[in-house]
């Protein structure tokens, strides 16, 4: 047997000593014992033809007003991003106001909401005249929104506390629900005082006629190289309260740096639309992205995604000297390294480095003239700000090499610029 | 034989036959997604989406025999949507610092007991991609076979064997003197 089974085989002795936890069969028996199962049958074509003609009409009937009619939720002006405070201010959103006494006697308040295609929002406040509203916020857990058609899940939510601790003002962000639901429940767990998780629900009457209208959707459908493969911007989905652009990527070393779209931003008109977050997920389909942008500008002349820079590498077969002692900076590419010393401890000899928060070494080995050892891990990742930077500081640990004068760099990986600007015409 | 009958049982829509098949492994279960997910909180959560699915899709099952594999198949999808969903939550206090990458957080979220040990595998799983790492994982640590773990991560047996055996190799590389920082 390798050493490397040797150590699977001691990790997997180790896991096996985690067992499941006793709550295991409780929750999973909760969680079953109110679910129904429906039995899917295959409709016949006329049945789902008439089903279509009723929903057509079902469609048409209701969805044609979209008009605005809504109230202006108050309170929430601190949580809220600017986008959505104009939205609110003029009367964009649904009051709900409906309570809920939690089990440590905090009430819930689902203050209103605003949604559209792209998400839906959900203010709400926590209270509890005995303080401690933190621990309160910390113990509980949204999980989805359902209805007719809808099961929307929680994506992220921000919150603020007064003084006193006695009152919390929140808003969570869901995906949007489906525009024929009129009932909607949202789902939460709440850690209860012996530590276990209560599921909880609270309803509240909806009117997708209020939702947003979307401004804007259409394909993109531009592709672009960059070094590791293609990344392929698909379609736009503008709404009132965010602009989500949708695509697909084939990339190598994707996750050689922190946020590969970290460097890529929406113009309209010229000017930049602040940036509300990513995400990237893999199946097999490929791997899909995401990237969330405030609203658009009502008036719209010009629409530019601009990629100034994104996952690259860069070969540099390049040996940097060193003294033990001082510290030591060297170009490598564009980039700057930065070698702080070289200790020797019982773990091996270990060589402190740093460099911008974006750069990864390839290929790295440490050594003299005659003689190279290779690196055997690299330890104690820290962030620090220098100058307004964000730089990486690492140890790399190599086996012990008392004489080593020199470091060898095969290559890197870093946010290369590629300033490439894809135009979305507007229709 | 006990356990067809209970998957037949399971499949006619009876929840007490469902749960338990699944107390039969539930700690192969739940380490499976201890794996994926980190920490107790989301491994649980995780369970309880599978059963969900399960208890809705049991029917579907053709060959009962492999109701195991069936099952923790679905557990790894739910397990892989969580991660996805979760990685757009930014929690309030986090605000200041950097984002995190799948990495970070992964990190961030192991339970503290145990760390010295795991540090090495750990570190030494980072060397291979993450499908390599998955599929070793899958292999070595949690004793499924290759089919299985095929169905799993939605690829060929080929190239499970050869995730695998390229994961190795290149530990072994790192191990022994590896070159990749």
């Amino acid at each position: 047997m390798s050493d490397i089974e040797k150590k699977l085989q001691a990790e997997k002795d180790r896991l096996n000593q985690t067992t499941a936890p006793p709550e295991l069969e409780h929750r999973l028996r909760t969680v079953l014992e109110d679910k129904k199962r429906t039995r899917k049958k295959k409709p016949l074509l006329w049945k789902t033809l008439i089903a279509a003609i009723l929903l057509f009409g079902l469609i048409s009937y209701n969805y044609n007003g979209l008009a605005y009619y809504g109230k202006k939720i108050l309170g929430f002006d601190e949580v809220n991003s600017e986008t959505l405070n104009q939205l609110n201010e003029a009367g964009y959103g649904q009051i709900i106001d409906k309570e809920l006494e939690l089990s440590n006697g905090t009430i819930l308040t689902l203050n209103g909401v605003i949604s559209d295609e792209n998400r839906m929002i959900v203010y709400y406040t926590l209270s509890n005249p005995n303080g401690n509203i933190a621990e309160a916020y910390n113990d509980l857990w949204a999980s989805k929104i359902t209805g007719f058609l809808t099961s929307s899940q929680f994506e992220s939510g921000s919150a603020e506390i007064n003084e006193s601790e006695t009152e919390l003002k929140g808003m969570m962000d869901f995906e949007a629900p489906s525009p024929f639901a009129k009932k909607l429940t949202m789902h939460f767990d709440e850690k209860t005082a012996n530590g276990q998780y209560v599921e909880k629900e609270i309803s509240f009457a909806f009117d997708p006629n209020q939702a947003l209208r979307t401004s804007i959707k259409q394909p993109i459908n531009q592709s672009m190289q960059v070094d590791g493969g293609t990344i392929t911007f698909k379609s736009i989905i503008a709404s009132p309260t965010m602009t989500v652009i949708k695509g697909s990527m084939n990339v190598d070393h994707l996750d050689r740096v922190r946020s590969p779209f970290s460097e890529t931003y929406l113009f309209a008109n010229g000017t930049p639309i602040a940036d509300l977050g990513s995400g990237i997920s893999t199946n097999i389909t490929g791997t899909k992205f995401e990237l969330e942008f405030d609203a658009l500008p009502s008036h719209l002349d010009s629409l530019e995604l601009h990629v100034d820079k994104f996952v690259g590498y860069h070969k540099l077969d390049k040996a940097v000297m060193f003294t033990p002692e001082e510290e030591v900076e060297a170009d490598i590419g564009s980039k700057k390294l930065t070698i702080k010393h070289l200790k020797h401890t019982d773990r091996g000899s270990e060589l402190t480095i740093v460099t911008d928060e974006d750069v990864m070494l390839d290929e790295v080995s440490m050594g003299n003239e005659s003689r190279r050892v290779e690196l055997i891990t690299t330890i104690g990742q820290t962030y620090e700000e220098a100058d307004g930077e964000m730089r990486k500081k690492r140890t790399l640990l190599f086996d012990e090499t008392k004489e080593a004068d020199r470091l060898y760099i095969g290559g890197m990986h870093y946010m290369k610029a590629y300033n490439e600007t894809i135009n979305i015409p507007i229709k | 034989m006990e356990f067809l009958r209970l998957v037949k049982k399971a499949q006619k829509g009876n929840k007490e036959a469902l749960l338990q098949l699944i107390m039969e492994q539930q700690n192969e279960y739940y380490r499976l997604a201890y794996t994926y997910m980190g920490n107790q909180h989301d491994a649980l959560d995780a369970m309880e989406d599978m059963i969900v699915k399960l208890y809705e899709n049991i029917d579907t099952l053709k060959k009962r025999e492999s109701f195991y594999s069936w099952s923790k198949t679905i557990l790894v999808n739910c397990c892989k949507t969580m991660i996805r969903k979760k990685q757009k939550i930014v929690l309030i206090d986090d605000w200041d610092v950097p984002k995190c990458s799948d990495q970070d957080y992964y990190e961030s979220t192991k339970d503290q007991v145990n760390r010295e040990h795991q540090m090495d595998i750990e570190n030494m799983l980072k060397h291979v991609n993450e499908k390599q790492a998955e599929a070793i994982q899958l292999k070595y640590l949690h004793d499924l076979d290759y089919q299985s773990i095929a169905e799993m991560t939605n690829v060929s047996v080929g190239t499970v064997k050869s995730r695998v055996f390229q994961g190795l190799k290149k530990m072994q590389q790192v191990y022994g003197g590896g070159k990749i920082e």
